[in-house]
């Protein structure tokens, strides 16, 4: 079968880092990644079965990964080598739409008994994430053992499939997975009654969070911040009340909220004392969710959330140089949120996040995300793609694996 | 023969050149002969026109700006106020001011303004300044002085200064007439109001303060203090006022201007128009009062300094 | 001060441009631009030369004062001990720009006080009448009334910036017939006599507008800064046709029946902005009367502003002071006084001009009245061009409706964020919505004027007031509704077309897609200003 493996190659992976430091994606062209003509591996358990990809998105996580951008907190996590791709939608040997909910938890590892957040259907924080029958991954694409979504098959354990209703086209079967983390992300704000929320970036993710939060919460302002002027339109599209660019963050957020702005005076000339800059607020938003995760947005976050707001965490950092004196003064929390799983909603009931993924991107038409296709043997241009989606108008890109010859090789 | 040695020589020099006779050497006077007294040219007969010519011109205003203003500077650190005041006037004025030592002269000449700066003729005291052939030439050159007489304005000085006045010369003059001797001012003569009357010129009132210490009479020494230098707005004589009453108006606008400097500009004004302006010459009280209310308007009084206790 | 040293001054004409005719100076912000005018259809105005100033400016003040027009006593005989007085004055934005020392207001105040001290007043307190235009600085005041008032009177906390947002220092003394609430400042309502010392620099400036707007709030000053009465002032420099002024003497009766007197003395200026000899006089000369020197100046002046960084620039210009001289000077009822004010302005300002055109051209120059020492921001340069420049006339606009008005300035995307703090909210929020002045005003314009921390930069720091930037496109919401287009020549092209207006990058292909709206061959006026002129269009 035809896929795209990413092996463990320390001067590879310098070189991809390097790379991708000069022109966005440009890790793929002399990275680890590499498209190969493998061989199908075997089934990890009698509980698993083939998928057939059709379409497979390329995540934010994946770029990194793939850029040498990611932190080396996933090595323990990962086995190499491994196919990337969680975001799925694929068929199953019976012609049956799936998407895939790739996080590997207890059950899929054939651990019993199960850890309590497997228990509570808290799949991302299973305690067991390198032990039982697999090799360590924290989710497909990640798992030497279960394959991925960049190829033409791979193994999924039946938990981890949710059927596709028919009306729903491929294009929003795979923005489902990142979908779920959007709501996830947007419930995990705990945005309260009449408050007012900050979303910081819009790429898929914060687009999506921003789409979860209109459906879930209530809250009385939304504002987003969006670079690009395709990202305003869409953003204004998902329900963001007010659209900034991320540098008029901070005087957007005050005029929002009304709150007074603190300017740091230390340049200003004497008789200048109080000057009309707004460095930070005084006041602030009630929830800010960082979908980027760099160090600027988490200072803007810190600037902009009142006093023992929140800020949630949801664009995977690597490590970065903060000031946290902001977060001890004002008494922030910071949270992070990861994946999905199960989630408690405000009228008191339960549910699975991928089911509020789904009801999510039928509501919003959410398949038009997907911006581009690409086969597997552009995977570098698709890379590049992805890695500048903002600037040139995109969202989503996957591969697209229905025209590939070899998934109909039995 | 041996040379001659040089006692011998110069001997015999002397003895030729005394042997000499007129033309060589004035003759005597013969007896029963009264000769005329030479003119003596010195005091208020002085001679001053070489001084206003060009080349004494740019060496006083060198010495002006370079040096003068050097010495100025570090010694009485002066701050100027009130030129502005000196915007609308044109031609030649009369400056008068308050006198209290002899820096007063120096930093009045660093102080003025253009255009006066360097065509200003100074009135200074004949007796004391032009004693001395040498004297007069020195306060000639470097403050153009013209010879006054202190007590009161011959027709030679008058007319000079008058002159002056018409040639476009400013003339600067103290009209208390010497410097003051126990610290306060002195009342102001008719001279200067004279003059301005005679040749309808204003009068620039300017008040000094701060160079009593520098310079003080009886001190050879100058010693540091900071000055201020406050210029007034113009006066002219009014229709038919006589130079006894324009002297006192003088005399209270310079007194008002000292209120100024001391104080702000506000309370000067409203004492001006209440009359009540403290006074040049100070309070009529005896001697040592003087001094001890001399203290009150001065800066704040260097601090004692505290000597170890004798053990 | 200097009399009789220039020939006469002749007065402002306009020149029809013809092959021959040199490329003229435009003003360009911190610089100039040379452009050539197509001939045989463009025309340009220029300005009268400076008039003389009074030779004894002193004097002349002191006879107004002694000698007052209208229904009023002589200041000596309305100043008594133990009154309340206080001397309100214009404040920074005037006169542009600022003027050499002494300061006209520094003269006038002098002789007003010194009056006062004759008279035994003690009770003085000296207002800078700014309404909702930023505090002046030490500097600044300093400047203005002169270093000896400034120290008899600031350290004692009696010499101070208005305060419109002081919620003890105003009160509202009635209603004019029309409903408009009249605030004034509390001191200047309880004092026996107000004496404003004002600078007619323009047309618009002084009468009742003095008090009724330099010493109030936004509660008053939204019944006339506000589109309707912009709409209805055709224009702003014309007083009988003005909504503005009709709003402003109406109040001025209010102020007048609630028992406030008024001693107005106004002043006027020649319009020796550049000056007769010196390093930019060359500006105010025609450019066919350029000597050898003016020209080899001027063009090493281009050289080094071509290599200048901009804020040295900036800072080059604004250390200029204009040697304005003092006109005419007049004190006593208010609007006896303006007539006399009014007429002097125009013998300086006023060029009969025939005819409007299909464009106006303007250069803008570095200054308007609200950014003296700081930036000119897009929003400034608006309000300077579409506001001031364009209601430069009396009788009828330069341009006819529906023409195009084309401005040359670099109209930067810079703001100053101690003196602008919510031109910046108003650029990247209200003007990202709309640029229609009625929209911006049913929108916006409350939030924006409560504001708190708008308020508490007004009053704290050196801000203008929130509600501000509406007032500067309100300013241009006439020429708005009466010209199809707008271009800016040499602008920062993001900044113009936020502004709402087309950017171009010479002036060629600005009269190119003028040509659009005006049709082929159209015909240009150029306004060559400053030096101050008015076009009296018949």
């Amino acid at each position: 079968m035809k896929a795209l493996e990413f092996h463990r190659n320390i001067p590879r992976f310098a070189a991809a880092r390097l790379a991708g430091s000069v022109t966005p994606g440009g890790g793929a062209g002399v990275g680890p990644l590499k498209l190969a003509d493998i061989d199908q591996p075997a089934p990890p358990g009698s509980d698993w079965v083939r998928v057939r990809p059709r379409l497979a998105g390329i995540c934010g996580s994946d770029l990194a990964t793939v850029n040498g951008r990611s932190a080396r907190y996933f090595e323990p996590l990962v086995s190499f080598p491994f196919i990337p791709g969680h975001e799925v939608v694929g068929d199953l040997d019976d012609d049956t739409r799936v998407v895939l909910e790739p996080v590997l938890g207890c059950v899929s590892r054939n651990i019993t008994p199960t850890c309590a957040p497997c228990g509570d259907g808290h799949l991302g924080n299973c305690e067991h994430v390198t032990f039982g029958d697999l090799e360590p991954g924290i989710q497909t694409g990640s798992c030497h053992d279960t394959g991925g979504g960049w190829s033409t098959a791979f193994w999924a354990h039946s938990s981890q499939l949710h059927t596709v209703p028919d009306d729903l086209s491929d294009e929003a079967a795979v923005i489902v997975e990142p979908a779920a983390c959007g709501v996830h992300a947007a419930l995990m704000a705990n945005v309260p009654e009449d408050g007012t929320v900050v979303v910081l970036g819009s790429g898929t993710l914060g687009l999506l969070t921003l789409a979860a939060l209109r459906a879930h919460t209530n809250p009385r302002t939304i504002l987003a911040t969006a670079r690009y002027p395709e990202q305003r339109h869409m953003a204004a599209t998902l329900g963001a009340d007010m659209v900034a660019a991320p540098d008029e963050v901070r005087r957007a957020v005050r005029r929002m909220t009304g709150s007074r702005a603190v300017s740091q005076a230390g340049t200003q000339p004497r008789s200048h004392t109080h000057a009309g800059s707004v460095d930070r607020l005084s006041g602030g938003a009630d929830v800010v969710i960082d979908c980027v995760g760099s160090a600027d947005s988490l200072t803007d976050a810190m600037a902009i959330t009142r006093p023992r707001g929140r800020i949630v965490l949801v664009g995977m950092p690597a490590t970065v140089s903060l000031e946290l004196t902001p977060l001890w003064h004002r008494e922030l929390e910071l949270v992070g949120a990861y994946t999905y799983g199960t989630e408690l909603l405000a009228d008191g009931t339960s549910a699975r996040t991928f089911d509020l993924a789904f009801d999510l991107v039928r509501r919003f038409d959410l398949g038009n995300l997907v911006s581009a296709t690409y086969p597997l043997d552009r995977y570098q241009d698709a890379i590049q793609h992805a890695s500048s989606a903002g600037g040139r108008g995109a969202v989503k890109i996957a591969f697209d694996l229905r025209d590939e010859k070899e998934r109909y090789r039995q | 023969m041996a040379t001659t040695p040089l006692t011998l020589r110069i001997a015999r020099l002397r003895s030729m050149v005394g042997r000499l006779g007129f033309p060589w050497r004035a003759a005597p006077i013969p007896p029963g002969v009264e000769p005329p007294q030479p003119t003596r040219q010195l005091k208020a007969e002085y001679d001053t026109a070489w001084a206003r010519r060009y080349p004494a011109r740019v060496v006083r205003a060198s010495l002006v700006e370079t040096v003068m203003r050097f010495v100025m500077s570090v010694v009485a650190s002066p701050s100027r106020e009130g030129t502005d005041r000196l915007s609308t006037v044109d031609g030649p004025v009369i400056f008068v001011a308050n006198h209290h030592s002899h820096a007063d002269t120096p930093l009045l000449l660093t102080s003025i303004p253009e255009p006066w700066r360097h065509r200003v003729v100074v009135g200074a005291a004949a007796d004391y300044f032009f004693a001395t052939r040498l004297g007069s030439a020195l306060v000639a050159l470097l403050i153009n002085a013209i010879p006054i007489e202190r007590t009161k304005v011959g027709r030679r000085s008058a007319n000079l200064a008058a002159d002056l006045l018409d040639d476009g010369w400013s003339v600067l003059i103290f009209p208390e007439g010497g410097r003051s001797p126990d610290g306060w001012g002195q009342p102001f003569r008719g001279g200067a109001a004279y003059l301005a009357i005679r040749c309808n010129v204003p009068v620039v009132p300017v008040h000094i303060a701060g160079t009593d210490r520098i310079l003080r009479k009886g001190h050879l020494l100058p010693s540091r203090s900071s000055t201020t230098v406050t210029f007034g707005d113009p006066l002219l004589a009014t229709e038919g006022e006589h130079a006894r009453g324009f002297a006192s108006r003088l005399e209270a606008a310079v007194a008002a201007l000292g209120d100024e400097a001391a104080n702000d500009w506000w309370q000067a004004r409203q004492r001006a128009h209440a009359g009540t302006s403290p006074g040049l010459t100070g309070p009529d009280i005896g001697a040592w009062r003087r001094v001890w209310a001399l203290g009150d308007r001065g800066r704040r009084s260097r601090r004692r300094r505290v000597l170890w206790p004798e053990l | 001060m200097s009399n009789g040293r220039h020939l006469a001054p002749r007065p402002g004409f306009v020149l029809d441009v013809d092959k021959n005719s040199p490329p003229i100076v435009f003003h360009h912000g911190e610089g100039f631009r040379l452009e050539k005018l197509p001939a045989g259809r463009s025309r340009v105005i220029y300005p009268a030369e400076p008039l003389e100033g009074l030779p004894d400016p002193d004097g002349a003040i002191r006879h107004a004062l002694l000698n007052p027009i209208g229904d009023s006593d002589p200041l000596p005989a309305l100043l008594r001990p133990n009154m309340k007085l206080t001397i309100a004055f214009d404040d920074i934005s005037l006169p542009l720009p600022p003027m050499r020392r002494p300061d006209i207001r520094q003269r006038v105040i002098e002789a007003v006080l010194d009056i006062a001290a004759e008279a035994g007043v003690d009770d003085v307190h000296l207002i800078a009448a700014l309404a909702l235009h930023r505090r002046m600085t030490e500097d600044e005041l300093r400047h203005a009334v002169g270093d000896r008032v400034y120290d008899a009177f600031a350290p004692k906390g009696l010499l101070y910036n208005h305060d419109a947002e002081d919620p003890d220092g105003m009160v509202v003394l009635g209603e004019t017939p029309h409903g408009e609430a009249v605030q004034f400042n509390k001191r200047a309502a309880e004092s026996d006599l107000v004496i404003y010392v004002n600078i007619n620099l323009v047309a618009m400036d002084g009468g009742h507008k003095s008090t009724a707007t330099g010493l109030t709030g936004y509660t008053s000053l939204r019944h006339n800064h506000n589109v309707h009465t912009m709409l209805n002032s055709t224009s702003f420099m014309d007083r009988d046709k003005s909504a503005l002024h009709a709003s402003n003497w109406r109040m001025g009766k209010v102020l007048r029946d609630a028992g406030v007197k008024i001693f107005q003395i106004e002043t006027t200026v020649n319009n020796d902005t550049f000056g007769r000899e010196g390093p930019l006089s060359m500006l105010q000369k025609r450019e066919w009367e350029w000597s050898g020197r003016d020209r080899a100046s001027f063009l090493a002046m281009q050289q080094g502003l071509k290599v200048m960084p901009t804020n040295l620039k900036r800072k080059a210009f604004s250390t200029w002071l204009a040697p304005y001289e003092m006109t005419s000077v007049q004190a006593g009822e208010v609007e006896a006084v303006h007539e006399v004010t009014t007429a002097n302005v125009y013998r300086q300002h006023l060029v009969p001009v025939e005819g409007q055109t299909d464009i106006l051209t303007m250069g803008l120059p570095y200054i308007c009245p609200y950014n003296v020492n700081s930036i000119m921001n897009p929003i400034l340069v608006m309000c300077l061009g579409l506001g001031y420049f364009f209601n430069l006339y009396r009788g009828r606009p330069l341009v006819r409706e529906g023409g195009v008005v084309i401005i040359s300035h670099p109209t930067p995307w810079e703001f100053n964020p101690v003196h602008h703090p919510s031109y910046i909210d108003f650029f990247e929020e209200v003007l990202a919505d709309t640029t229609d002045p009625g929209e911006i005003e049913k929108k916006y314009e409350k939030r924006f004027a409560e504001d708190e921390w708008y308020i508490h930069l007004y009053r704290n720091s050196y801000a203008y007031h929130g509600v501000h930037p509406f007032y500067m496109w309100y300013w241009g919401a006439h020429a708005l509704s009466h010209v199809g287009r707008v271009i800016i020549v040499g602008g920062d092209t993001r900044a113009v077309r936020r502004l709402g207006f087309q950017p171009a990058s010479t002036l060629a292909d600005a009269l190119e897609m003028a040509g659009d709206v005006v049709g082929p061959q159209p015909t240009i006026t150029h306004l060559k200003n400053p030096p101050l002129l008015m076009a009296d269009v018949t």
